[in-house]
């Protein structure tokens, strides 16, 4: 992070971008008949969705450096080392992690100190935290995986569009009762909209244990199929190896 | 033929060199097309079922998101294409065939003209599928008209060249293709803080000030004219000023970057 800041500067400039234009464009968007929160800012609404989606945009990076390292040969050195082979992937997996906490956490901070209010005090602060780092290891597991397979940052970088749709096909940027026909339909199938939807929630509302546990299952579900096809990938490519 | 005129030949001789170039690039590579087609194409829709309601809002003058975001996503679409000429350039200032260019007995102004020639071009591709995205499957409307078609493609080319012209004075300047990231960076704040997604009297705050003097306003409202009622003078007037305006100062300054390659 230290060395290459231009790989985690973008995943703060467009969050804070966003939200800082949505809160001013959208201000009166929160006075639509349906829209369902009361007496709440804008910017409130968007603040869990742009640390979301700040993170999300980095969740690519653990995966992409690890590309970098089998395209340069630093794998394969690695591999004739006496090393656990699961440290390999588990240290990809906490890099994503520790990345999630720090980026969520300079979010938020710059967020409150625009006037964004966060309802649950530090509970919510701390479960929003945990959340987005957790999500980016779910989703970066799955860039891992294609790094394993493919051995290319080209490939890893260009799931970033997918990303991208999947963050705004979803509740991130308005809430999906106020979206119409089939798009509103995919939104509120998108697994995103279950974890930003009680995110959301502790963020406006207050704490609450029902909505952490919905977004840590969800996010869990996501990560169990994620670390799974990863590690499927990091055998294969152990045994072609060997 | 004079000194002069013989030069002016060259000079078109080599601006349609550099657009038939671009294009063999683009044929050659189609996964350099792909972004900067699916995106604006994605935007139109994202952007139209996610703020569905929001024209509900004072000053969309519109029922339908599909008729305020199209113009939105067009612009997107034209900056992006204009970005090509940026990525063109930066590539053959890396791998050393931008000096053989330099060296070439052709006036700097005819290379600049290629590489920006090629993006207005490339544009048409992703101006036209937004359109086709958005009559075809979304319903938009267009009540100006064949007009109404005119001025989103004015815009969307006049956009097109002027990202073309920036962002070839920030490749200029740096001379690697990762400072398309600044030029991309420079574009969505252009974009974004200006009226894209919602009319000026729904803005508050800062922006409101911001989006009133960015020169991107008048262009957007330009383009969407057509998609909101009569094609009028007092609303192309302001974006014709507007693209005429950052068509010179983004020509100065790309013409000033280009003389800095060498230093």
């Amino acid at each position: 992070m230290l060395r290459q800041p231009q790989s985690w500067a973008p995943g703060l400039f467009f969050p804070l971008l966003l939200a800082a234009v949505y809160s001013s464009q959208f201000s009166k968007a929160v006075d639509i008949a349906g829209f369902p929160f009361q007496n709440v800012s804008f910017l409130d609404f968007v603040l869990p969705a742009c640390v979301i989606q700040g993170v999300l945009f980095g969740s690519t990076n653990s995966a992409s450096d690890l590309a970098a390292d089998i395209e340069n040969s630093f794998m394969d050195r690695l591999l004739v080392s006496p090393v656990s082979r699961a440290s390999i992937l588990l240290a990809r997996l906490a890099s994503a992690f520790m990345y999630g906490v720090v980026q969520a956490g300079i979010l938020i901070t710059i967020f409150l100190i625009f006037g964004a209010n966060i309802a649950g005090g530090l509970p919510s602060m701390i479960s929003i935290v945990l959340i987005a780092a957790l999500l980016a290891v779910s989703i970066g597991s799955f860039g891992i995986a294609i790094a394993l397979r493919t051995g290319s940052q080209e490939v890893v970088q260009s799931t970033f569009p997918l990303i991208f749709v999947a963050i705004f096909v979803s509740s991130a940027f308005f809430p999906v009762q106020l979206m119409e026909g089939w798009y509103g339909s995919i939104a509120q199938k998108n697994p995103l909209t279950w974890i930003i939807d009680p995110t959301r929630r502790m963020a406006i509302v207050g704490f609450s244990w029902k909505d952490l546990g919905q977004s840590l299952g969800i996010i869990s579900a996501i990560a169990s199929l994620g670390i799974g096809i990863s590690i499927r990938q990091l055998r294969r490519r152990l045994a072609r190896a060997q | 033929m004079s000194y002069t005129n013989a030069a002016d030949a060259s000079s078109i001789a080599v601006v349609y060199a550099g657009i038939l170039r671009g294009f063999s690039r683009m044929r050659r590579l189609p996964s350099l097309m792909i972004p900067s087609i699916l995106m604006p194409v994605f935007f139109v829709i994202a952007f139209s079922g996610s703020f569905a309601s929001i024209v509900e809002l004072d000053g969309y003058e519109t029922d339908k998101a599909v008729n305020w975001m199209t113009a939105w996503a067009v612009m997107q679409g034209a900056a992006f294409s204009g970005m090509g000429a940026g990525g063109l350039a930066a590539t053959d200032l890396e791998n050393g065939f931008f000096d053989r260019l330099r060296v070439a007995p052709i006036r700097p102004m005819a290379i600049i003209g290629g590489l920006v020639g090629y993006c207005v071009c490339r544009a048409l591709i992703p101006i036209t599928a937004v359109l086709i995205v958005a009559f075809g499957l979304l319903h938009a409307e267009m009540p100006g008209g064949i007009l109404g078609f005119v001025m989103v493609y004015l815009s969307g080319i006049g956009m097109a060249a002027i990202m073309g012209l920036f962002v070839l004075g920030i490749v200029f300047t740096f001379r690697t293709l990762k400072s398309l990231a600044i030029g991309q960076i420079f574009m969505f704040s252009a974009m974004f803080l200006s009226v894209g997604q919602a009319p000026i009297q729904a803005i508050d705050g800062w922006l409101h000030n911001v989006a009133a003097v960015n020169p991107v306003t008048n262009v957007i409202r330009m383009c969407r004219q057509g998609f909101l009622g009569e094609v009028t003078w007092s609303v192309t007037q302001p974006g014709l000023i507007a693209l005429a305006g950052m068509m010179i100062g983004t020509s100065i300054w790309a013409r000033i970057r280009y003389k800095k390659v060498d230093i």
